[in-house]
Parts: structure tokens; sequence; C-alpha cells
């Protein structure tokens, strides 16, 4: 065989071997993603949202202080994690922008972006449970408002640093303070950016499972104090899973899948958007 | 422009808000660390630093406590996962970047962004139900009959297949590690510049010669950034692993024992730990997994800087 007709082989399966990986690697997504699919749907009842956990061999069991307890946890560390997470971001685009500071911070947050979440986990119940002597809804709230945190900060400074410069020296012009240029100005520009990045950090959020196990704990009955253990969709899921029972297989896949479609959803409208604001 | 200004009071005030909310990261890396290092402090006093990472013990029962085992299990998991998750991602980064006509492009790349966005209990729950018995019915025996009889090699699979065990847990790991290495090493191609590829084709190279002369060389250091974010990815993840991993607190010598990571200990032990010097002792683990990923993303984020640097000039 002469080295043209080598070279071009050569390549040939190269290029076979790398077309075979992405195959490999869209045969997971469809074979994971049919499989919650099908053991989901087929495990989706009105009576998972409808009723509370019964014994086990009691039939008719649902989930309903699961969605709760999973809303208020998310609803709580969103209305905690955003505003530190938009406001530090304000702070690295412009106030701080250019500087040393704000480039160490950005990284830092990037790194934060991250870390282990159990580690968090570990951290929130030394300083929110232990004190307090109990598993509590807070802590599990506080702990994923801290990996919301430095997500929400860094998409919030790419946001920011999008908006031209001469858009805010207009409105400097006009004799505004700073202030009234970020909030009028600036947070109009980056708004759907913003709100994107806030729409992306729920979903990585929402399914979040390690953090949770040793702050709000579980809870077998509908609970909506969020200074006791509190339920959750994810923890549920690993106990159930866990669990010796098929009818609790069964709820953990149902519940496995209402979570799967809420976090692709909002992670493919998270992306439409972008396109469609920023292509 | 100054950081704080000072010249309007409603301006001072807003500029000193954002300033603190931004330090709340920093705050929380120390606040992290300070808080790890206070819990453990009665582990580190008995068990010293070498002492506790050499030693294999784990025993609650005489109170005493080692981390080999676990930081064993989470390095054998981790490097597997790699091995499998590296080729398949370069594989599939060339694939988008190179290979795949255009209307493609898009939907792949969202489809491989939507892999990484599944939560991870989702993984480990499959993992548990499908991949597990799938692996001890069909591939650990296949894995057996063939490597398993080879001299050296053979020793990586001895043992019953059970599907809970090391290799069911690196397998789901390199899965769910994939699409962060694909996604950053297809943004570093693309950022290999059109015409020193065109000058390459105009010599006639292959396209293979291209990918591995040019638009390689030209993105490692975004490729090796990919790969340390996965790693640091990889050594923290725990609902992936939790389901299929068994904590055993032994070092195994086959790919078909089950084993512990740091995660795994900490997610199945945390809240059953009922001394002061098991709970210590589960702090001192969460503290080495935060400072060992810590190092490991430090150095990913190093290169990507670099890397960055490297193109924007």
């Amino acid at each position: 065989m002469n080295i043209e007709k080598r070279r071009k082989l050569e390549s040939f399966i190269a290029l076979l071997l790398s077309t075979l990986a992405a195959v490999f690697g869209l045969l997971w997504l469809v074979f994971i993603l049919g499989d919650v699919l099908v053991h989901g749907i087929g495990a989706l009842k009105l009576s998972l949202f409808l009723n509370d956990p019964t014994p086990p061999g009691v039939t008719g069991g649902g989930l309903r202080n699961a969605f709760v307890g999973q809303l208020l946890i998310t609803v709580f560390a969103t209305l905690i994690g955003v505003p530190v997470g938009v406001l530090g971001g304000t702070f690295l685009a412009e106030y701080a922008r250019g500087t040393k500071i704000a480039r160490i911070i950005s990284i830092l947050s990037d790194i934060m972006v991250s870390v282990p979440s159990i580690v968090i986990g570990t951290f929130i119940y030394a300083i929110l449970v232990k004190p307090v002597g109990h598993f509590n809804g807070w802590a599990g709230a506080v702990a994923l408002a801290v990996i919301m945190i430095p997500v929400v900060l860094r998409t919030t400074e790419d946001m920011l640093s999008l908006v031209p410069w001469t858009l805010r020296e207009a409105a400097f012009a006009l004799g505004s303070p700073y202030y009234k240029v970020i909030i009028q100005v600036v947070y109009r520009g980056a708004a759907t950016g913003i709100l994107t990045g806030i729409l992306l950090s729920i979903a990585r959020v929402a399914g979040e499972t390690a953090p949770l196990l040793f702050t709000s704990f579980n809870n077998a009955f509908f609970s909506v104090d969020m200074k006791g253990p509190i339920s959750s969709l994810t923890v549920s899921i690993f106990q159930y899973a866990m669990g010796p029972y098929d009818e609790w297989h069964m709820q953990a896949w149902a519940a496995s899948f209402v979570i799967t479609v809420f976090v692709l959803l909002l992670t493919i409208l998270g992306r439409l958007i972008i396109k469609w604001r920023y292509r | 422009m100054p950081i704080l200004q000072k010249k309007n009071p409603v301006d001072f005030s807003f500029s000193l808000i954002t300033a603190l909310a931004s330090f709340t990261v920093v705050l929380l890396i120390g606040g992290i660390l300070a808080v790890l290092v206070r819990e453990s402090s009665l582990s580190i006093q008995k068990f010293g630093i070498i002492k506790f990472l050499v030693s294999t013990d784990w025993n609650p029962v005489t109170e005493s406590f080692g981390a080999a085992t676990t930081v064993y299990g989470t390095f054998v998991t981790t490097v597997i996962a790699l091995v499998i998750a590296i080729p398949a991602a370069l594989g599939i980064a060339i694939f988008i970047t190179e290979i795949s006509p255009n209307f493609l492009k898009g939907p792949i790349g969202i489809a491989i962004e939507l892999l990484a966005a599944i939560p991870s209990i989702i993984y480990g729950m499959w993992g548990l139900f499908t991949l597990a018995p799938i692996m001890a019915k069909y591939v650990e025996p296949a894995l057996q009959k063939s490597i398993g009889k080879l001299p050296v090699a053979g020793m990586l699979f001895q043992g019953t297949p059970m599907g809970i065990d090391l290799l069911t847990a690196s397998v789901i790991l390199s899965i769910m590690i994939i699409p962060f290495t694909a996604s950053i090493s297809r943004d570093a191609f693309n950022l290999t510049p059109a015409v020193v590829k065109e000058s390459a084709y105009a010599i006639g190279a292959t396209k293979w010669e291209v990918v591995k002369n040019v638009v390689i060389p030209y993105s490692k250091l975004g490729v090796f950034g990919g790969i340390a974010l996965s790693l640091g990815r990889a050594l923290g993840e725990t609902m992936a692993v939790a389901f299929v991993l068994g904590n055993k607190h032994e070092i195994a010598t086959s790919l078909l024992d089950a084993a512990a990571t740091i995660t795994v200990t900490l997610a199945n032990e945390f809240t059953e730990a009922d001394t002061d010097m098991y709970l210590s002792s589960l702090f001192y683990l969460a503290l080495v997994l935060f400072v060992l990923s810590f190092i490991v993303l430090a150095i990913a984020k190093f290169f990507l800087l670099k890397a960055e640097r490297k193109y924007s000039r």
C-alpha cells in the first residue's frame, strides 16, 4: 500500500472512531432518558401528587409532602441566592470592573461552582443544624442558596459585561449617578441574560440531593414548617430507590421523571432564550 | 472609576452592598475551610494528617479512623471514569467541530449539554435499576471470560459479578463527565483559526492530520482545562455513585468488589454518626475532599485562563 492510501485510510478510521464516540455519547442520553420516561410515565398517577406517603404495604401513597417540601426549599433558596448573586455580579462587572479584586473573586466563584455539593452539605450541617439540634428546612434552603450564589454571580457578571460601555457613558453624560445608570440602563439591557442565568441556576439546584441529606433531611409526613425537617423529592428518591419495596421503586421512578422533565425544560428554555437574544 | 462611590450617598450605599454581596463568595470558601477544620479538630488531634491518610482502618466501634480506603475508592473510580470518558469526549468534540454537517452541530451540542443537566440522582437510580443488572449479567461475565483469563490483568476482574462494584460506579461516573469534557474541548477546538487549518489542508493534509497536528496542539491548554475540570467534578460526585458502590471500607483489588469513596461514606454515614470522634472523622474526610477538589479545580482554572489569554492575543 502506498503512503497516500495509508494516510487516507488512517484518516478514515480516526474519523469513524470519532463518529462512533459521538454516537456512544448520544446513546447514553437516549438510554437514560428513555428509561426514565418509560418507567416514569408507567408509574405516574394522580395519587402521587395528592396523597402523602403511606406505610409500606398500604397502597395509594404519594409524595405530596415531597413536592411541597421541594418547592419550599427551592423557592427560599432562590430568594436568598439570587439577590446576593445578582448584586455580587454587579460589583464585579461595574464598580470593580477591571480590578484585581474582581478578577480574584471571579476566579474563586468559578472554582466554587464545582466544589462538591456534599461538602457544602457538611458545612451547613455544622453551622445551621448542629447548633439548633435538629435538621431543618432553612438549612436545606441555605445549602442550595450557597450552590446558587456563584452560578448567578458569574452569569450576571458576564451578562452585564456584554452591555456596551458607550450606553453607560450616554447615561453618565445626562448627569445620572452610577447606581441609577446600573439600575435603569444596564440592568434593563441585560435583563434577559440575567433571567436566563437565574433559570439555569434553579435547574442546577432543583436536582441536588447531596447537600439536602444532612440539612433538610426527610420527613414522612406533610410539613410546611421550615424550622423542622422537611421532605424533598430528591432525598425521597434516594430513600425510596434504596428501599426494598416495589411500590417505593415505582414512586421513585415517577418522581425522577417529574424532576428530570422539570430540569430539562428549564435548561432548554434557558438555552433558547440565550439563542434568541444573543445571536 | 473608583470602586466605592463616595460623592453620592445612595451610590455609596449601593456600591457597598454589591461589594459585600460579592465578598460572600470569599467568605463562603474561607468559612467552609475554617468550619471543616474546627469540626474535624478532634480527629486531626488524634490521628494526625499522614497517619489519617494512610490508615486503612474505618471502625466506628473501636473509634479508629483512617481515610486510605475511601481516598483509594475515590481515586480508582475517578481514574477509570476518566479513562473511559476522555477518548469518548474528544471523539465527540472532533465530530461536532470537524465532521458533522452544519445542521447537526447545534442539536448534538444541545443533546450533550442536556446529558450534563440531568441531576446526578437520576444517574444514580438509573445505575442501580438498569445499568447494574446489565453489568452483572452480561458485561462483567464477558470481561471475566476475556481479560479475566490473562495472568496479571485478570486480577482486576476476580470475584462474583454483582453489578454493585467499582466498575459499575466508574461507568456511571464516566457518562456523567463526558459532557463536561466534550463541551469544553469543543469550545477549545472551535477557537483554532480557520486560516491555520486551511493552510494545513492546502499542503495536502488529510482531515485527521489536521485534527492531530493542528487543532489538538493548538487547543491543548483548553482541553487540559476541560479534563481537569471533569476530574474535579468526578472527585466530588456523590449521588451517581452512592447507589452502586456498596460503601465497603476495604482496599479492593478487583474492580468487581464493592468499595467506598469519600462522598459515598459521607452520604451513608453522616446522619448515623453517634459519637463525637466518628462525626469529627467524617468532617475530616469532607475536609480532605474539599482541599483535594479545590486544588484540582484551581489547576483546571489555571489551564483555562492560560488558554483564554493565548487565544485572545
